[in-house]
């Protein structure tokens, strides 16, 4: 037994050693087949990067005679227009639900008022109802109290009273209903998030085509920092207006 | 717990903090505090004390499954249940969520009996 795992481990130990010396081997011979190769095929991947070149060059001189890079001026310049423009949306719907929801909650301190009220005249009326009508104890004793008609009104004004309750919850839980609606604003201020995030990167993308497009000697005129179109963040720059207020200043203290 | 929880509502979207803040008080729970993204939520998690935190995912600068990750990484805050109410429907992120720590999650949009049964189900469990 002890014989035997001793060549095993020898045996395991050389052919261990030949398999590296092998795995070397293969490697060289790897190696070398790819050099090989890589020089049969140098004049061809030349050829591959030659023509590629050629067509870039085709690409971008076809571009520029058919007027692609003003196309691509006004896709991007139109960009930052269509991102103020969902922004504006987000805006918008953001103060509506708002508003929405301001008065949802002015709607609910009526109805709670309401029936605050109603629960502390429907204790007189009860009273009233007693006095005029008789009690459930003693139906009829006072029913002398108050004409047929009488009797009838404080009846219905006590049910009325008593039916305040019911219609405070019911008219509650259509308010919940119309503020849970106003969660539009959060579903869709995410999309629009996104496609401001997609908006945004297609733009980087197109001011890179269009310089790449554009000749070396005009290419100062699709600067990046030349055309960042609208401000989108007045408040952080120092360098912008954020309102009409602040232009009217920047020209009073010109003498316009 | 005998005295009634305090919330703390996470949302980037003041509309939607809004609602949850309503109808927790509807449900019964009028004691909340609200922040609008993970890194203020988690500064009001170190410096008060919560009971149960009901957060968004989808929010900028700490969104909230960083929060959440945060949140249970702390001794002091790893017991408060966080109930991620959010738009992404994704089974990657449930189960993310789960296995980050949370004890239920909502799809937006919701209804407020959706959310009063995940509240109460959750308080009964950290009862």
């Amino acid at each position: 037994m002890g014989h035997s795992e001793g060549f095993a481990l020898q045996d395991v130990a050389v052919a261990g050693s030949m398999d590296v010396d092998l795995t070397k081997q293969m490697h060289a011979d790897s190696a070398a087949d790819a050099a090989a190769a890589a020089a049969a095929d140098a004049p061809a991947q030349e050829d591959i990067y030659h023509r590629i070149g050629h067509l870039t060059r085709t690409l971008h001189d076809a571009m520029r005679e058919l007027g692609y890079q003003e196309s691509l001026a006004d896709a991007r310049d139109n960009l930052p227009d269509a991102r103020d423009r969902l922004a504006y949306i987000a805006r918008l719907t953001g103060d509506a639900a708002e508003k929405v929801l301001n008065s949802v909650d002015r709607a609910r301190n009526v109805q709670g008022e309401i029936t605050t009220r109603a629960q502390g005249l429907r204790d007189r009326w009860a009273a009233v109802a007693v006095y005029t009508t008789g009690s459930a104890a003693a139906p009829g004793a006072a029913a002398e109290r108050a004409t047929p008609a009488g009797a009838a009104l404080v009846e219905e004004t006590c049910a009325f009273l008593a039916s305040l309750d019911s219609q405070a919850e019911l008219t509650n839980g259509i308010l919940t209903d119309i503020m849970m609606a106003q969660d539009f604003h959060d579903l869709t201020g995410q999309v629009i998030r996104k496609v401001v995030g997609l908006a945004t990167n297609l733009e980087e993308q197109l001011v890179k085509l269009l310089i790449d497009a554009t000749p070396q000697e005009q290419r100062k005129k699709v600067d990046p920092g030349i055309l960042e179109g609208p401000v989108v963040n007045p408040e952080n720059r120092s360098d912008v207006v954020s309102d009409q207020a602040g232009v009217d200043d920047l020209l009073a203290s010109l003498g316009f | 717990m005998s005295t009634e929880p305090r919330f703390l509502i996470v949302d980037d979207f003041s509309t939607m903090r809004r609602i949850v803040r309503n109808l927790l008080k509807e449900i019964g729970f009028s004691n909340a505090e609200e922040a609008e993204d993970g890194v203020v939520a988690l500064n009001l998690l170190r410096t008060s004390k919560f009971d149960f935190v009901v957060s968004d995912i989808n929010m900028p600068n700490m969104d909230g499954f960083a929060l959440l990750k945060s949140a249970k990484a702390d001794e002091n805050l790893k017991s408060i249940p966080f109930l991620m109410v959010t738009a992404e429907a994704k089974k990657e992120d449930i189960v993310n969520a789960a296995q980050s720590g949370a004890s239920g999650y909502i799809v937006k949009p919701f209804t407020k009996a959706t959310l009063e049964e995940k509240v109460q189900k959750i308080l009964q469990k950290t009862a």
